[in-house]
């Protein structure tokens, strides 16, 4: 085979695949791109159809003066804000222990609970929760639809976790041990603040997935707790109204906004990791 | 990664009372979790056991719901969810494959904009991009349009409320949590290994299929697993693009228990579900192992 041949070849494969991402990103953008056009879409009296009759900016206003779908965001934030700071902290314990139980078996145990909880399917988790609830008589509200939402998010927060606490150094615990701190001590002044980062990143993702459920909160939610898209599910049976898109853009530009803070704390968590590292040696 | 040391001389120097803290640390997850996820799992399982009887459930051991669920109109939406999860998620695998390919080799400098770019979509409402997906597949819609003028298709396109519909959309809702674990694999897979193939002369696609594509398989699994998995039980994108004529399991399970109140029956196809995901578990499992085996 002639270098020639190969050298065209080879932009013939770079070129495809360059054409071939770009696609990707246009398919994945597009309902993206679509919902926001149509937040600005007049409608058909008032109703969301796949015609484009016009520009507006009546929706946002109408969105914000939907009394229903204000509460709905309302407790959207509650819920997921408890959520995330359960999420938090018992995925910020979980990752911990993954990495430093002392006994090999219970890390094994632990990580195998950690992917269960992953890969259980929403609808199933939904399901149980539902017949859990009845069965043992706790009555629905916010409290057992923010138990029931944390699961998935505490195996990512301790995934983000375990990742960095991988990365520590155990001679840096156990110098401090050798100097007489004491276990409590050592995790709060010298685990704690390396960890930090890493359990804000996974707090604010736990946020972000704990605002956008859907199928768990579906079955959990009560006339009176009632998220965003459980509310956004159910109005879409008589039509769904263009305040819907706009209540979304809105929300998803907060959303971006908070894993921006998360993208910032998980880079500060890896410059912070490298100067205390250097400090050390 | 996994082969960071672990603390044993740590823990072994350490007094016992000290132990406290790192058996709190596991402990206290692992009770949260099996209040609010192992209970009510297991009260499924029991449950699928039990007779059904209008919107509850007497409790005993009858393998009825099983059988119910494993006939007619119930072991065909069942086969239906298993067949439509492993075509949909092999096709996410085709799509992401050069996507992940291209972001890990090709991308140079921009490769992060590239994943950030990859991965945005992801962080907005699930349920109003899917909704949006009825916007671009309707009847006049953007798709028509487009593939008209590229003369890929003449005149109106009825997608909305078909298969393809729900593949397009199973597709497009899974394909950021296939590319991610394909990139990784990619971007960890030393140049080297692929120059010494090419000095060998083996040609692009030789290369490919014998070195690349074998050493991507951890990442193929993870891929699979990540989407084929969710799959199972996916219910909004069937709904609303499939209309009613795709009924798939999640919907299926979900009106057992919402609508016909029959919590033993809808218990036993929740657990039909688990056992599916725990087969695709272990086949994949078998995958990445023999690939440890031959790396080793």
């Amino acid at each position: 085979m002639s270098v020639r041949m190969d050298g065209r070849q080879k932009r013939i494969t770079d070129a495809g695949l360059t054409l071939w991402f770009g696609l990707a990103i246009l398919f994945l953008f597009a309902p993206l791109a679509i919902s926001m056009i149509y937040s600005f879409n007049v409608g058909v009296v008032g109703k969301q159809t796949s015609n484009f009759t016009g520009w507006t900016l009546e929706w946002y206003p109408a969105a914000w003066n939907d009394l229903a779908l204000r509460r709905s965001v309302q407790t959207s934030l509650y819920v997921a804000f408890w959520a995330a700071l359960i999420a938090l902290g018992m995925g910020a314990s979980l990752g911990y222990a993954l990495v430093r139980h002392p006994s090999p078996q219970v890390r094994k145990w632990l990580s195998g609970l950690t992917y269960i909880l992953l890969i259980v399917p929403e609808v199933v988790i939904g399901v149980s929760l539902l017949l859990f609830y009845a069965v043992t008589g706790i009555p629905l509200g916010a409290a057992t639809l923010i138990a029931g939402i944390t699961p998935a998010a505490i195996a990512v927060t301790a995934l983000i976790v375990r990742a960095r606490a991988l990365t520590l150094d155990p001679k840096l615990e156990e110098a401090a041990a050798d100097l007489g701190s004491t276990r409590l001590k050592t995790l709060w002044f010298i685990v704690l603040p390396q960890l930090l980062p890493a359990i804000l990143a996974g707090g604010l993702m736990s946020y972000a997935f704990c605002f956008d459920n859907l199928v768990v909160a579906a079955f959990l939610t009560t006339p009176t707790v009632n998220t965003l898209p459980v509310y956004l599910y159910g109005s879409l049976q008589y039509g769904p109204a263009p305040s819907v898109y706009a209540a979304a853009t809105v929300v998803f530009l907060f959303t971006v906004t908070l894993l921006g803070l998360a993208a910032l704390c998980f880079q500060l968590s890896r410059r912070s990791g490298r100067v205390r590292l250097g400090d050390v040696r | 990664m996994i082969s960071a040391s672990q603390p044993s001389q740590l823990t072994s120097k350490r007094a016992p009372s000290a132990r406290v803290a790192d058996h709190l640390f596991a402990a206290i997850p692992t009770a949260w979790l099996a209040i609010f996820f192992l209970a009510p799992l297991a009260f499924t399982v029991v449950y699928s056991f039990g007779n059904s009887l209008f919107g509850a459930v007497e409790l005993g051991f009858t393998l009825k719901n099983y059988q119910t669920a494993l006939s007619g109109f119930y072991l065909s939406t069942f086969l239906r969810t298993v067949q439509f999860a492993i075509t949909a998620s092999a096709l996410c695998l085709a799509v992401a494959f050069p996507v992940a390919y291209f972001i890990a080799r090709k991308a140079g400098r921009f490769r992060t904009l590239a994943l950030v770019l990859i991965l945005i979509p992801y962080f907005s409402s699930f349920l109003v991009r899917v909704m949006s997906w009825q916007i671009l597949l309707a009847r006049g819609g953007v798709f028509e349009v487009v593939l008209n003028f590229l003369h890929l298709h003449e005149g109106p396109l009825d997608l909305l409320d078909t298969k393809t519909a729900v593949f397009i959309g199973m597709v497009y809702a899974y394909l950021p949590i296939a590319i991610v674990p394909l990139f990784v694999v990619l971007d960890r897979m030393p140049p080297a290994l692929l120059e010494a193939s090419r000095d060998l002369g083996a040609s692009r696609f030789q290369t490919f299929w014998a070195v690349t594509l074998p050493m991507a398989r951890p990442g193929i699994a993870t891929a699979v697993l990540l989407t084929a998995v969710p799959m199972l039980g996916e219910m909004v994108i069937p709904k609303l693009l499939g209309g009613s004529r795709g009924v798939l399991m999640g919907q299926a399970i979900s009106s057992q228990y919402l609508q016909s109140q029959n919590y033993a029956l809808g218990s036993a196809m929740a657990v039909l579900v688990l056992i599916a995901v725990a087969v695709v578990v272990a086949a994949l499992a078998r995958l990445t192992k023999g690939f440890a085996e031959v790396a080793a």
